[in-house]
């Protein structure tokens, strides 16, 4: 648990160093300075520019934001959608879970990203950068629930017939009653399911962003700066270039790490 | 008896799951907010009246059961529909990289399965702290699969094959390193190595028929995972596969053809899913 802590707060600390350097007077993550593209690390820009002069460091940091930000809320949302609908199946009627399970089973078909990149292409032309991140997320979290949902039902399924649920049931306990108890039982198996979905959505998003398919520039995002390896020109300038590459593993082997110690 | 007997059920599931893939599908493409923009719409090369013809066309194709319909006569004609952006049949376009993607998702497979299964065999076994052997599986896993991709073409060593391999044995390792570490614990296991049996014969005669369910779900997963994987490194490798089609598709707004790949990928899901489920059922009658 001690190690858990100390990652969190690992990941807690990164999270304060990029607000303030986002946060930070002068600081923008569009700004482009056509006189100093491909600059190389300096006081000015501590970690070089990009192709269009944009201070690269602000836009990792804006980046690394954004995606814990929507990956965490598109977590949130999944988990809620999974807990209740396996919640439904599993104390429902059995027409009910089974029906559950076949949407479920609908929906696991479907590979993930040929799904995201039907949705996405398929936004209008003139959606907005803003509008393009929230819609990346929104339909990650909108496919990402099934798999929650049928662990979550499994467990649903355990605590149904756990020996305090059927003495609750004999001793005449209303459903309500019943619930109340039960509702805390779920944590335990709610907070797995959502701190293994962080990681997950974001390298959805990563991947989804480097086949230029998630948030729309000038918003920066980590599939959006994966593009940048793309471009032999600038890797001919800087080695900066891998700095968000690095920077997104480490977040991620952090978020792994928290996922796999809770589990 | 009863394993036969589950066999309709089984189909009739999968057919159903398929059907509402279908369905489910076109009613996400149809009611997208920009499924009725067209591209060509914004080129100022096209006349006024070209223009306002394409967005004829577009409106014309508004109703979800004329969709449907349409969606399901060309899977019935077996041409599974018209490009939007190539004006051929669709199946035209993905019978020549059904191959390429197939004989990629093989070669990797083959390739995932066998250093997850050695790597799983020696950690298994061994003596050393399990953190050791998961290290580099974990970091492998971080690593998002466009990015492993590029970086494997700037360092121009190792190809498409090497890279979903990377990604797939990663993960098949740690599935592998779980269920063979419980199964070296089995007392029945204990008791033939105390007793001085060799490794290979309870490999052979103790642990693999155990886990044949586990591999068989495991090389569900595979699937999944490789599918997932396709589009990155066919992009980035440049391989003319269904994933690049399907990227290709993607950038150009071709939906019935971005249609047409995401079916044949819930198929291949399906199909996969269902043969471990089968093979799980007729080793328990």
């Amino acid at each position: 648990m001690k190690i858990n802590r100390s990652i969190a707060a690992l990941l807690f600390g990164l999270a304060l160093i990029a607000s303030a350097v986002v946060l930070a007077p002068g600081a923008s993550y569009s700004r482009q300075e056509r006189d100093a593209t491909f600059a190389a690390a300096s006081r000015q820009h501590m970690a070089g520019t990009d192709e269009l002069g944009r201070d690269r460091l602000v836009r990792v940091s804006a980046a690394f934001l954004l995606s814990l930000a929507g990956a965490i809320m598109a977590s949130a949302l999944t988990t809620a959608a999974a807990a209740g609908v396996g919640t439904l199946a599993a104390f429902g009627p059995a027409s009910v879970g089974w029906l559950a399970m076949l949407v479920c089973d609908v929906f696991l078909a479907l590979p993930w990203l040929f799904l995201l990149m039907m949705v996405r292409s398929a936004l209008p032309l003139t959606t907005s950068p803003a509008n393009s991140a929230a819609i990346t997320f929104l339909v990650l979290a909108a496919l990402g629930w099934p798999a929650c949902a049928r662990a979550v039902y499994r467990g649903a399924l355990h605590l149904k017939s756990a020996e305090w649920m059927l003495h609750a049931r004999a001793s005449g306990l209303r459903s309500a009653q019943i619930v109340r108890h039960a509702i805390p039982n779920f944590f335990p198996l709610l907070l797995p399911q959502f701190l293994v979905c962080i990681p997950a959505f974001v390298i959805a998003e990563a991947n989804l962003g480097a086949l230029g398919l998630g948030v729309g520039e000038p918003l920066p995002s980590w599939g959006g700066m994966l593009l940048e390896l793309d471009n032999s020109a600038m890797l001919m300038q800087t080695r900066w270039v891998y700095f968000p590459v690095a920077l997104l593993i480490v977040v991620l082997l952090l978020l792994d790490a928290i996922a796999v110690e809770v589990e | 008896m009863k394993a036969a007997a589950a066999v309709p059920k089984w189909l009739g599931r999968a057919l159903a799951i398929v059907l509402l893939v279908i369905v489910g599908s076109t009613v996400l493409v149809r009611f997208a907010p920009g499924y009725l923009s067209d591209a060509r719409e914004m080129d100022s090369r096209y006349a006024d009246a070209a223009r306002a013809e394409l967005s004829h066309e577009a409106a014309r194709s508004r109703s979800l059961p004329r969709m449907l319909v349409s969606e399901m006569g060309g899977w019935l004609r077996g041409d599974a529909g018209l490009s939007r952006q190539y004006g051929v049949p669709v199946f035209e376009l993905i019978r020549p990289r059904l191959a390429v993607t197939g004989g990629l998702m093989v070669r990797s497979i083959a390739l995932a399965w066998a250093l997850a299964i050695l790597a799983a065999l020696v950690s298994s076994a061994g003596r050393n702290p399990a953190a050791i052997w998961q290290a580099p599986s974990t970091l492998l896993l971080a690593i998002p699969t466009a990015a492993m991709a590029t970086i494997c073409l700037l360092a121009n060593s190792g190809g498409p094959v090497l890279v979903m391999a990377l990604l797939l044995s990663a993960r098949d390792f740690k599935f592998l390193h779980r269920a063979l570490r419980k199964a070296w614990l089995e007392p029945h296991v204990l008791q033939a190595r105390a007793q001085g049996m060799k490794t290979w014969r309870i490999l052979r005669f103790h642990l693999l028929p155990s886990l044949t369910a586990q591999l068989a779900a495991l090389a569900t997963l595979s699937i999944v995972t490789a599918l997932s994987a396709l589009v990155p490194v066919e992009v980035i490798f440049n391989v003319p596969g269904l994933g690049q089609l399907a990227w290709n598709a993607a950038m150009n707004r071709d939906l019935p053809v971005l249609l047409a790949i995401t079916i044949i990928m819930a198929l291949a899901v399906t199909c996969s899913g269902i043969a471990p489920q089968r093979a799980d059922e007729w080793r328990n009658a």
